[in-house]
């Protein structure tokens, strides 16, 4: 549990950290997988530069109808936020799910999707609201979608150098209900499954569903299949159950000492179920 | 000036604050981690990655020229210390020669194989990377069945069938009552291996005072003067000029109730570099170096009458040896036979115990150590038997419990149980958690499809371990009491408590005896150059034993401190009440602190008296204690996830006289919380090459504040006739008294299914593989 | 562990066969391998770097060919270490050509593919599986999927060139 030598940076502006992390260093941004995994050196980074320390990365704010969140944010910032609460319950809810206490005082949002590991929480509520994420250089900025953002286990859009510096979520109208439904791997606090869903209701029928489901494969993804067949439905139980049915398709479920891949694909169909019904009945 | 208080308020029996938190909730105790002397080095220890392989050339010279590094040892240069001590003396025990560093061989993933010494620990790490070591990788077995099987890899080659030691009980006539019972139901119940996981690791700080030939050696254990003598012999020291010191101990469980490697590797280290060396232990070598507990596979049978009575009872124990004996390795499943016949009235039992070698990590004592595997043996059994008779499990237990006219009681495995009301504590919880209300509700749900289980566990424990011949060490214990010349008083005990709270009950017992305040009392403990000869702080008997040698001393020192109060007073009618002598007919008193300060300053003596306040006594327990109890735990399960919610918990625990209720409360919770963690969630898995594949905390799921239960705790009170406090003990009955109740919630709820036995852990994916059979 | 999956390659089974033991092509197809060299018939010896998120780990070790039944089979041995752990692999890769009803039904212009199966048991030791056993069946899926990937391009640049 005794890191190797590395060389600390805490910038004072995004240019600066750019700067740094185009020569080689590795963003710190809160730390909670990074640094356990330093201490039993299984990482090895030379130069670690803090992304914390940088004020203009850590905000919640609405702009031209969307919700921005800074990179820094912790899980519990936005676990806390009045804005999300009201506007994006849904993110709430997922960063409240997230570890425990402490991890959520320290974690932040971009730490952990840049780390992208496949149990984590928040990629499912993020491609359920078909998020965007702001990726900055040192010389361009780019944003790309949920579904091009997460590509593999521990893989993501970012290029070498390249930073998280946002992520964009949508402002639901008020016919919209979403709810996180998970399955905790009591050990790490991660989840074995998680089901994030967000649906809106028009003259008693389902018009917009959107489903993220994380923890089953190497990376999170909307579940269109199932999404399409709730749509139009009155979302009668059966309907539900149906279209839950569909998470799974076409999917390669991980295997692991905590669920086999059986397993896993059974919670995946039995937390969607219920994470629609759940979503259903917050529909103001 | 300083003066003792006098009070007519008693302590014993209330819920008195533990006067040991204010420097653990501050973050100032001083644990071995927090210790800093000049010139320290420190040591990391390079450690076998593979369960088992043949060492062919250790190569440290690029390790040894490494910035900051002093030196490096190995097996080589450690071989004239003494090997790391087995206690347990037994026919046929087969005991490998267990070195503090491995010399040709590895036999488990952990075994350590070098020490590097740097000026600071992450040079000292950084080095560690750079010793080449060549493994010739040899085929590994983990599992303790497999191991057994012929053709099985030879743990050590030396013993090819992998049998570390057997043994056999027989009591009254099995045979007989097995072939004329009605009913015999068998079982195969494993009880899965753990990692104790104190919450401080291990950790030693040694010095070496060349000039003095003294060994200071700070340690995280639960026994300073075994160390003391068994490490002093290892390292051919006298053991007058070893002290050891175990400073703040951050929790135990039994896995520091040992003799480590590292303990002689530590002080070896240190007289070679002359210098003050700290090794620290991580947590990852806590999950493969530090000893576990449990691992066994038990194969129950129990022959019953058709009404219930049980008749007899056999068991085949295979003990999962690991590579090694630890200090108790060999004895704590001899424990688990002594227990074997729970709380019944049975007087027939077999039982016949197989230790096995696996290359695994040695297992020893946890938290119960061999009693909660034999309760959840016997517990679950019973359970097992009910439903084949299609009886109550309430009833089954009244049935058969020992009746309260029966103590003592004789057991047929040898103890003498010291008093008991077996149906108290069990028809106390029924009516708590309001039994027969819940088994409408059960039958009701029943017919919703829901599965909900009400799991009954009557517990006994053997506890105030334990008279000396049963014991390895000596199972007495030691106390001081000196009252120094201000009148403050000073308690020196020979247990070594490191959470259980004796600094306060200790306290609790000395200030009503003494009639003083509890602030004017401090209990010191864990230091052999302070304290005198101590056995210490293990299987739930510190108080009972401990307390009892404290005691004794009181009563010595309150007839000494009479008769100075009585040459003060100049009368012989005296009584010492409220922390004074009083004179019966003038009714005059003297204050302790005069006494005190009469008593050193020595103008005056009482006839046939020395001078000074002060009294030692070592109190051998003529018996055991015998603590027991019912939890019945109320379960929840969902039928699509298999995820099991405890609704409710109630214990009922009958631990004797309570002294202080709040710390039997935290006993009880910490209890309940390690045997929850044992049914629902933990388990130490080795895969098939001996590697440990749950060897950090994102993989071993220990129960975490959030995931507890509201425990609805209780108590009846036998007292124990054994000592003159009545108390039995209670750190480990949480534990025991746990896994079964949940186990066998759990089966309940799904008999409905057919479901008779669940191994532990119950995770959702083997109760949902249970569920999805039916449909 | 257990490791089993498929993947279909772009090219017959005879080239597909012969491109799996291609040192040069597996030095480029396979995640972080930083050199791959011949040492004997049927033995390579080969260095990684794996990155891994934040994960990094140099492995060094052997990778040895044997029961070789062209084009259809062939079994594969693999053994390396490093600094976080150690793995060992001995697996069995089948190789045959796409479904019949497809090459059916395909118009006769269309490449041939090849599905290769592949079924054996990895062990994982030292840190990486204490730690990793979370990631361990993830990870090692994605490595085998960034392979074949790469080898399905490489076989297509080949084919073309």
């Amino acid at each position: 549990m005794i890191a190797q030598k590395f060389e600390y940076t805490a910038p004072k502006s995004l240019d600066e950290a750019l700067h740094l992390l185009s020569s080689g260093a590795k963003p710190l941004a809160g730390g909670m997988s990074l640094i356990p995994m330093m201490k039993l050196r299984l990482a090895v980074p030379e130069h670690l530069v803090d992304l914390r320390a940088l004020k203009d990365l850590n905000y919640i704010r609405e702009a031209g109808g969307q919700l921005h969140i800074g990179a820094t944010a912790s899980h519990y910032e936005i676990e806390s936020s009045a804005l999300l609460r009201q506007k994006c319950p849904l993110l709430t809810e997922t960063a409240a799910s997230i570890g425990d206490v402490q991890v959520r005082n320290m974690g932040t949002i971009g730490g952990s999707v840049a780390h992208a590991d496949p149990a984590a929480d928040y990629p499912a509520a993020l491609a359920a609201l078909e998020a965007k994420f702001v990726l900055k250089g040192a010389k361009a900025e780019r944003t790309v979608s949920a579904a091009d953002f997460f590509v593999d286990a521990f893989s993501t859009a970012l290029q070498p150098g390249e930073i998280l510096r946002e992520v964009i979520v949508p402002i639901d109208d008020a016919r919209t209900g979403t709810s996180y439904k998970k399955m905790v791997q009591p050990a790490s606090g991660f989840a074995i499954v998680g089901v994030a869903a967000r649906v809106r209701q028009n003259a008693g029928k389902v018009s917009f569903v959107r489903l993220g489901i994380t923890g089953l494969s190497n990376h999170a993804y909307r579940a269109t299949a199932a999404e399409k067949a709730l749509e139009g439905k009155p979302a009668t139980p059966n309907d539900i159950q149906n279209a839950a049915a569909l998470v799974t398709q076409g999917v390669d479920a991980n295997s692991d000492l905590h669920a086999s891949a059986d397993y896993r694909r059974h919670l995946a169909v039995v937390h969607a179920a219920r994470a629609i019904g759940t979503a259903i009945s917050r529909i103001a | 000036m300083a003066t003792t208080t006098t009070k007519t308020e008693t302590f014993v029996g209330k819920r008195v604050r533990r006067r040991e938190d204010p420097r653990l909730i501050t973050g100032t105790a001083t644990y071995v981690e927090d210790i800093q002397m000049p010139g320290m080095h420190y040591a990391v220890i390079l450690r076998s990655p593979h369960a088992a392989a043949r060492i062919r050339s250790i190569k440290a010279k690029q390790a040894e020229a490494a910035p900051g590094v002093v030196c490096v040892f190995t097996g080589k240069d450690t071989k004239g210390v003494g090997v790391v001590p087995c206690g347990i003396a037994m026919p046929d025990l087969r005991v490998p020669q267990h070195n503090i560093l491995a010399t040709d061989r590895v036999y488990f993933v952990g075994h350590p194989v070098a020490v590097v010494v740097a000026r600071d620990r992450y040079l000292a790490r950084d080095a560690a990377e750079l010793i080449e070591v060549d493994y010739d990788i040899l085929p590994a077995v983990a599992d303790p069945e497999k191991a057994l099987t012929k053709g099985a890899p030879a743990v050590h080659p030396q013993w090819p069938d992998n049998i570390a030691f057997t043994y056999h009980q027989d009591g009254g006539n099995v045979d007989k009552v097995f072939a004329e019972a009605d009913v015999v139901v068998k079982q195969r119940i494993v009880s899965q291996r753990l990692v104790p996981m104190a919450m401080e690791t291990r950790g030693v700080v040694a010095e070496w005072r060349g000039a003095d030939r003294q060994l200071n050696l700070y340690t995280s254990t639960q026994i300073p003067h075994l160390v003391r003598t068994l490490v002093a012999g290892m390292l051919g020291l006298e053991e007058n000029r070893t002290r050891v010191i175990a400073p703040e101990v951050g929790g135990g469980f039994g896995s520091k109730l040992n003799v480590y490697a590292e303990e002689a590797l530590m002080g070896f280290v240190s007289m070679r570099i002359q210098k003050p060396v700290k090794w620290i232990e991580s947590r990852r070598e806590n999950f493969t170096c530090t000893t576990h507990g449990r691992g066994h596979v038990d194969y129950y049978e129990i022959a019953a009458k058709r009404d219930g009575t049980i008749l007899g009872i056999k068991l085949k124990l295979i003990q999962d040896v690991g590579a090694y004996h630890q200090l108790l390795t060999p004895l704590i499943p001899q424990l688990s036979v002594l227990m074997m016949p729970g709380l019944y009235n049975t007087q027939n039992i077999r039982a016949d115990i197989v230790g096995v070698f696996t290359n695994c990590v040695p297992t020893d004592a946890y938290r119960g150590a061999g009693r909660p595997e034999a309760t959840h043996g016997i517990e679950r059994m019973v359970d097992i038997l009910a439903a084949e008779l299609k009886m109550d499990p309430a009833q089954i237990r009244l049935k058969n419990f020992v009746t309260k006219d029966k103590f003592p009681y004789a057991t047929a495995t040898g103890l003498m149980y010291d008093s008991g009301d077996y149906a108290a504590p069990l028809k106390k919880a029924l009516d708590l958690v309001g039994y027969v209300k819940l088994r409408q509700e059960q039958a009701d749900l029943r017919k919703q499809g829901k599965y909900m289980g009400i799991g009954i566990s009557t517990y006994g424990e053997i506890c105030a371990i334990g008279p000396s011949p049963a014991t390895p060490a000596g199972g007495w214990e030691s106390a001081t009491v000196k009252i120094e010349p201000s009148g403050k008083i000073t308690i020196l005990t020979g247990a070594c408590p490191h959470g259980q709270g004796e600094e306060t009950t200790f306290a609790q017992i000395a200030a009503d005896e003494l009639g003083v305040g509890l602030d004017d009392i401090l209990v010191t403990r864990g230091d052999t150059a302070v304290v005198q000869y101590g056995i210490g702080t293990f299987g739930s008997r510190a108080t009972a034993v401990g307390g009892t040698a404290l005691y004794y001393a009181l009563q010595d020192l309150k007839a000494k401190i009479k008769k100075f109060g009585a040459m003060l007073l100049e009368s012989d009618d005296v009584t010492l009440v409220g922390g004074q002598v009083v004179c019966d007919k003038t009714g005059k008193a003297k204050p302790l602190r005069e006494i005190a300060g009469a008593s050193y300053r020595a103008l005056k003596l009482p006839p046939n008296t020395e001078p000074g306040l002060i009294a030692t006594r070592f109190w051998e327990p003529p018996n055991f204690t015998f603590p027991f109890g019912a939890h019945i735990v109320v379960t929840d399960i969902d039928s699509e996830t298999g995820q099991i919610k405890v609704r409710r918990y109630v214990a009922v625990d009958d631990c004797g006289n309570i002294l202080n209720p709040l710390i039997v409360d935290g006993q009880v919770h910490g209890g309940v919380a390690q045997g929850l963690g044992q049914a629902l969630w933990e388990q130490a898995v080795y895969d098939d090459n001996g590697q440990l594949i749950t060897g950090e905390l994102t993989d071993y799921a220990l129960p975490r504040a959030h995931l507890m239960p509201w425990i609805e705790s209780h108590h009846t009170c036998t007292p124990s006739p054994v000592n003159p406090l009545g108390v039995k003990g209670v750190g480990e009955a949480g534990t025991i008294g746990c896994s079964p109740a949940v186990v066998n919630s759990a089966v309940d709820a799904l008999s409905p299914l057919g479901v008779r036995h669940i191994d532990m852990p119950l995770t959702p994916e083997k109760i949902w593989k249970l569920l999805a059979k039916k449909n | 562990m257990k490791i089993s999956g498929s993947y279909t390659l772009p090219v017959a089974p005879e080239r597909a066969y012969q491109i799996l033991q291609d040192p040069a092509i597996l030095a480029r197809a396979m995640p972080g391998c930083e050199s791959l060299e011949k040492i004997g018939p049927d033995e390579y010896r080969m260095k990684m770097k794996v990155l891994l998120a934040a994960l990094s780990g140099e492995f060094e070790g052997k990778m040895r060919i044997a029961d070789q039944a062209p084009p259809t089979s062939f079994r594969l041995i693999v053994e390396g270490s490093g600094r976080i752990g150690f793995l060992k692999g001995d697996g069995l890769l089948k190789l045959a050509p796409a479904a019949t009803v497809r090459v059916l039904s395909a118009a006769p212009s269309e490449p041939p593919e090849t599905i290769v199966s592949y079924e054996g048991d990895a062990q994982v030791g030292g840190t990486m599986a204490a730690v990793g056993q979370r990631l361990i069946d993830g990870t090692s899926k994605m490595m085998i999927k960034k392979f074949f990937d790469k080898l399905a391009s490489l076989a297509t640049d080949q084919r073309d060139s």
